[in-house]
């Protein structure tokens, strides 16, 4: 697994996808960063509500490379033609799919090292970096698990890589609709189960009940049991489902 | 000695399909087996399922003397260039056999020892540094055999390593096969289009037909059992011709004779398993000097014809 692991960290980060995917995400964090800081419209949001919406965006946008780079990794492989010539090793499926799985896990936490400056940048001052990082670190972790997870079991099934990254990329946005309802309707029993269940909706509520009101970890921590629950979940499917079923044909049962 | 593949009854189904209908056969250590058939005669299936990349639907096979229960293990003592394998593009030759190499467990330093070795043993000496998206069809060919070898594997399978190459790279790529099998003592399964040069490289053949074993032996023995109908030539001084046919009339192993456009040259039709001997002898006999003799219909091309179309 060690040996997989190492591969795909060169593979993506020294074949240049890597480092492409975590420009285009600084270029991102940058633009933000600079309009919530000189935007004059921005500019009357909170400070620390400036500090949340950025974390937010590094948090989500980070956790969604990790489900782009996890949609690539069986499909991919098995579309290249080199699937094939992995499986005729010795390497357990389980230690194709973990390795896999770690690699592009990769991709957040470097998202979340370049992330780290901008928070600084903004939060300096408040006594709010070290809180906003950790919550951050925490809740980005977790989705970026339980997408990287849910991003390779599609990619195990999926019979091509475009299959892969549309379905993966339409979770994605189903997963994030809730945040576009009226505030009317997140409100009341179901509004508020649809935004618990959620782990996107959670997790971002989570990481603004501390980073904007301030509130201590665990005034809110029931908040954290989605993105836990499906983080876990998720990564105990792909590995158990990537041991058995990671095979030349996608879906099929040859 | 036992053998270093062998299967017995082994089935691959895909819903109604059958891929591999009870393949049974053995392949002995250090000889080359050349599995031959028309497309999607189970060729690649059969492949698969005893490189354990397929779970048999029936039956059971045994590679290197484990059981196809143990794939791992099976694993660890092939080497197997797919059909259409792809490469990383993005990677050097000399990478990609030292990830390989890593994936059998050995260590850094091994690991880039056997691929510079195998990088010269193939050809690749000079490329090895080079991105694979820059090398040829054939030397893609020739870096898929050296990742087969990295684990020094007791059996090796090639599934069509000739495709795409040109006449000079098929005749590299079969000399590379018999090198395998004479100085690496591997057992080779070669699944091949080229008929001649499985004559030339194979110590013995299995003709699959719809996933069916059609026949199995030397090339002799499946040349023989698949020679009918057969004929020969002979050619006599054209003088002789009509001589000729009056003693071959009296043959009872043969069924007729008669003169080719060639001046001098007797088409013979013989009787089904019977040998051009006794026509020879009658012409002999008949004071006719023989100046060629041909016996047609027992080339290995025949006989996979014939076996195959006939089924």
């Amino acid at each position: 697994m060690r040996v997989v692991t190492a591969q795909e960290l060169r593979d993506l980060w020294l074949g240049g996808r890597g480092l492409v995917l975590t420009f285009a995400f600084s270029l991102l964090l940058s633009v933000v960063a600079y309009l919530v800081a000189t935007n004059r419209g921005l500019n009357f949001l909170e400070h620390r509500e400036t500090v949340n919406l950025l974390l937010q965006v590094a948090i989500a946008v980070g956790a969604l490379l990790s489900l782009l780079a996890a949609a690539d990794t069986v499909s991919g492989e098995r579309e290249r033609g080199t699937l094939e010539s992995l499986l005729l090793t010795p390497v357990s499926r389980l230690g194709l799919t973990t390795g896999k799985l770690l690699g592009a896990l990769s991709l957040w936490v470097v998202a979340f090292l370049v992330a780290i400056p901008y928070v600084w940048f903004l939060g300096r001052g408040v006594g709010l970096v070290g809180d906003a990082l950790l919550t951050g670190a925490v809740v980005g972790t977790l989705l970026a698990v339980f997408l990287a997870s849910f991003g390779v079991l599609i990619s195990i099934f999926a019979r091509s890589n475009r299959v892969s990254l549309s379905l993966s990329l339409l979770l994605l946005l189903a997963l994030f609709v809730p945040t576009q309802l009226p505030s009317s309707a997140q409100q009341g029993w179901a509004g508020d189960l649809l935004l618990r269940a959620n782990p996107i909706t959670a997790g971002e509520h989570y990481v603004g009940t501390i980073v904007t009101n301030g509130h201590a970890w665990t005034t809110n921590a029931s908040w954290l049991i989605s993105p836990l629950l499906c983080a876990a979940v998720f990564t105990v499917a792909a590995l158990a489902l990537g041991a058995r079923y990671v095979r030349l044909g996608g879906g099929s049962t040859g | 000695m036992s053998a270093a593949v062998e299967a017995h009854g082994v089935e691959k189904r895909y819903g109604s399909l059958v891929a591999v209908d009870d393949l049974s056969f053995e392949a002995q250590p250090g000889e080359i087996l050349g599995v031959l058939g028309p497309n999607g005669a189970g060729k690649t299936t059969a492949i698969r399922v005893l490189t354990t990349i397929l779970e048999p639907t029936r039956g059971s096979f045994a590679v290197a003397g484990v059981p196809h229960t143990n794939p791992a293990e099976i694993r660890r003592r092939i080497g197997v260039l797919p059909e259409s394998a792809g490469y990383p593009e993005h990677q050097t030759g000399e990478e990609y056999l030292r990830y390989h190499a890593r994936l059998y467990g050995r260590n850094r330093a091994d690991a880039r020892s056997v691929a510079a070795t195998l990088l010269e043993e193939l050809g690749l000496g000079e490329r090895g540094g080079s991105l694979i998206s820059t090398y040829s069809r054939g030397m893609r060919q020739r870096l898929g055999i050296a990742r087969a070898l990295v684990n020094e594997p007791q059996v090796v399978f090639l599934d069509e390593p000739t495709l795409g190459l040109d006449p000079a790279g098929q005749r590299q790529m079969l000399a590379t096969v018999r090198r395998i099998a004479g100085e690496r003592g591997a057992t080779v399964l070669l699944s091949t289009h080229l008929l001649v040069e499985v004559e030339e490289t194979c110590s013995r053949v299995m003709i699959l037909n719809r996933g069916r074993v059609a026949a199995e032996g030397t090339v002799a023995e499946v040349s023989r059992l698949a020679a009918a109908p057969r004929s020969g030539r002979l050619r006599v001084p054209p003088d002789d011709a009509e001589t000729a046919l009056q003693a071959l009339a009296g043959v009872g192993a043969v069924t007729g004779a008669s003169v080719d456009g060639r001046p001098g040259t007797l088409v013979v039709q013989l009787a089904e398993g019977d040998s051009l001997n006794e026509a020879l002898r009658a012409v002999v006999e008949a004071g006719i000097p023989v100046l060629a003799a041909e016996l047609e219909g027992a080339r290995l091309s025949d006989a996979f014809l014939a076996m195959t179309e006939a089924a």
